[in-house]
């Protein structure tokens, strides 16, 4: 079975999605869940009432079955009670689909696992905990693994001359506001510049410059780290670490830049 | 009524091959090892065939191999060669862009004792010929480069590649299913050794395709038999595949020129277009070193297979290097040696255009595409945190 041969049921859903949007207020709470194998996004709202739920909406970043089942159990346990809406499973809003693809079983059918997400959250007057920014003291990190083999090869400690980032692909590890300073400075010189930070948000860096930041082309890593830096004779790609999957993978760059 | 622009997954025939190959299913049937008047002329026709396509990439007639496909001719230019010539060394060089057949190919070898480098790309897809020449050691035996990537268009520095290698006297093979039809291919100019083409994408039939064999290599043979092509592919020929290849290859001499410039022409309309129209979208490959029929986007915040189904309502057939699309879950590994993240490979989508589409094609892609991006990304968490109102 292809990938994409959907039942009419996943097709309607996934062409006419029903409560698609946020709730907002204080009986509110809204569960998160995240592939890390593929970055599909689903983020289920739930608004409570006499312990049933009494609105639902959701947003979803991912295929057309991802799709189709956040739209699916949003009607399955509008109405019902918390109890009842913790009971439904991946596989009875897969069943009430009519099925889907064996591939798109475990990749796609996340939204019961958002939903029963949103609940506990609920339950627990919380929504997911927001990291605090953390900010490495200039100078003090530890080395990365392959950053003293690759200095001056791709690695850059300081930046002097912006001359060599002419069309290459940059990565900038947050050290606070400096590197960011020199993130964007990098736009003029190259249309690849990627920031990595173990923040949520990089708000707290000063208004002006999150702002500048976030129009930019420069695209954010939020809270991930780089573990390793790795080539032949030059840099070639950064092991990253995303801190909230406790995933790694590999991100092909041209040079890396980590301020001491 | 419905455009179809993913001719880099499969190509019609064209009718005029399918008239030349007709006879050969029946009135024509000879086989040509036989020593009698069919099998006589069965001889003459695939000769014929091996000067028509010798002809189309400037080789020698009895430097064409058929084999029954792209596939089959990368294996037999990689693993009939590296096996045939290990006494000279253990090392080949691909790059990280290859088709997934070389990359699969390369793992074998690498259990049979090859050590395989795999060369970077730029952020646009394009191998650097002095990356290359820091790789190549004195064990280096194979470089396979190919000719442009079948995904995002970029077209490699070939010439340059061949003539390190015939400096170094490495030999040098290049996958040129992607170019062929789109880019003039010469041999001879571009000091190539070994090349894969394919029959289906110049729209000839599946099931056949060639490798050119520069004389004086020496490979060992995969398939085994009564000695067919000089004893480096046996089985009996496929007549009416090769004389379907042939046609197609002498009508893509004829027509290519003419037919690039109309290709080009929708390419840019389209990426103009659809980068004006719709924001945070991008082109992936490179801007100008590109194939002629090649368009290759991302759009952030958003997913490839919901886009192609979306684009399969409105009567638009498109691929993806999405992970969701694959078979294994995994993004493409070309968008991937760019530079993106997954999350970006993701949202990406890929035009191809080809021999029957026609400018109502591109204008209904430019009509269709705005609305599904912007609905897909009413439904995305990404959107809406990215973009404050």
């Amino acid at each position: 079975m292809k990938s994409t041969q959907y039942s009419e049921k996943v097709l309607d859903h996934f062409r006419n999605p029903r409560n698609v949007g946020t709730l907002e207020g204080d009986d509110v709470a809204w569960g998160e869940v995240g592939n890390p194998v593929c970055g599909d996004l689903m983020k289920m709202y739930i608004q409570v009432e006499d312990d049933k739920i009494a609105d639902i909406k959701f947003q979803t970043f991912g295929c057309g079955s991802a799709i189709a089942t956040s739209s699916m159990v949003t009607e399955m346990v509008k109405g019902k009670t918390l109890d009842e809406a913790l009971k439904v499973t991946r596989q009875d809003v897969a069943d009430e689909l009519d099925g889907l693809p064996p591939i798109k079983m475990h990749c796609s059918n996340l939204a019961a696992d958002a939903l029963h997400e949103a609940i506990k959250n609920y339950r627990g007057k919380k929504t997911k905990a927001v990291l605090p920014l953390i900010q490495a003291t200039t100078g003090s990190a530890k080395w990365l693994a392959g950053e003293k083999e690759f200095l001056g090869r791709g690695v850059y400690h300081t930046v002097d001359d912006f001359a060599p980032f002419q069309d290459k692909r940059v990565m900038v590890v947050d050290r606070g506001p400096k590197s960011l300073e020199i993130a964007l400075e990098l736009t003029k010189h190259t249309g690849r510049v990627i920031v990595v930070t173990p923040a949520k948000t990089i708000s707290s860096t000063g208004a002006d410059l999150a702002t500048n930041i976030k129009q930019s082309d420069i695209k954010i890593i939020y809270e991930s780290e780089p573990l390793e830096v790795r080539g032949s004779d030059e840099v070639e790609k950064v092991l990253v670490h995303d801190l909230d999957e406790d995933e790694e993978y590999e991100l092909f760059v041209d040079a890396i830049i980590i301020l001491k | 009524m419905s455009s179809y622009i993913d001719y880099q997954s499969a190509k019609p025939l064209d009718p005029r091959v399918i008239e030349a190959m007709l006879p050969y299913f029946h009135e024509r049937f000879g086989n040509p090892s036989s020593l009698h008047g069919e099998g006589d002329e069965a001889t003459k026709v695939v000769e014929a065939c091996r000067r028509t396509i010798s002809g189309f990439i400037n080789a020698e007639p009895d430097e064409i191999i058929f084999t029954s496909g792209a596939t089959e001719s990368n294996n037999l230019a990689l693993i009939g060669y590296a096996s045939r010539n290990k006494a000279k060394g253990n090392h080949l060089i691909i790059s990280e862009v290859e088709h997934i057949s070389l990359h699969n190919i390369a793992k074998l070898l690498e259990k049979d004792g090859f050590v395989v480098s795999k060369l970077p790309v730029d952020q646009y897809g394009k191998v650097s010929v002095q990356k290359l020449a820091s790789r190549i050691t004195p064990e280096t035996i194979l470089i396979s480069i190919g000719y442009a990537s079948n995904e995002i268009g970029t077209v490699q520095p070939i010439a340059e590649i061949g003539r390190l290698a015939r400096e170094k006297g490495i030999a040098f093979h290049s996958d040129a299913v992607a170019a062929e039809g789109l880019i003039p291919l010469d041999v001879t100019r571009d000091t190539i050794d070994l090349l894969t083409l394919s029959s289906n994408d110049i729209y000839g039939p599946q099931g056949v395709g060639v490798l050119y064999v520069r004389k004086g290599m020496r490979l060992n043979p995969l398939i085994i038999g009564g000695g067919q092509e000089r004893g480096v592919r046996s089985g009996t020929e496929n007549i009416a595949g090769i004389v379907g290849m042939s046609t197609a290859a002498e009508i893509m001499g004829r027509e290519m020129e003419g037919e690039v410039k109309r290709l080009a022409q929708y390419r840019d309309k389209l990426i103009k277009a659809i980068l004006e129209r719709i924001p945070k979208s991008h082109l992936n490959g490179h801007p100008t070193d590109r194939l002629a029929n090649n368009a290759h986007f991302r759009f952030e915040a958003i997913e490839g297979e919901s886009l192609l189904l979306s684009l399969k309502d409105a009567g638009v057939s498109a691929a993806t290097g999405s992970a969701c699309s694959s078979k294994t879950l995994e993004p493409s590994h070309t968008l991937i040696s760019t530079g993106l993240l997954h999350e970006e490979a993701h949202g990406s989508l890929e035009f191809t255009f080809g021999r029957f589409n026609k400018e109502e094609d591109v204008d209904r892609v430019i009509e269709v595409l705005p609305p599904i991006v912007e609905r897909l990304r009413k439904l995305s968490p990404l959107y809406t945190e990215e973009v404050p109102a």
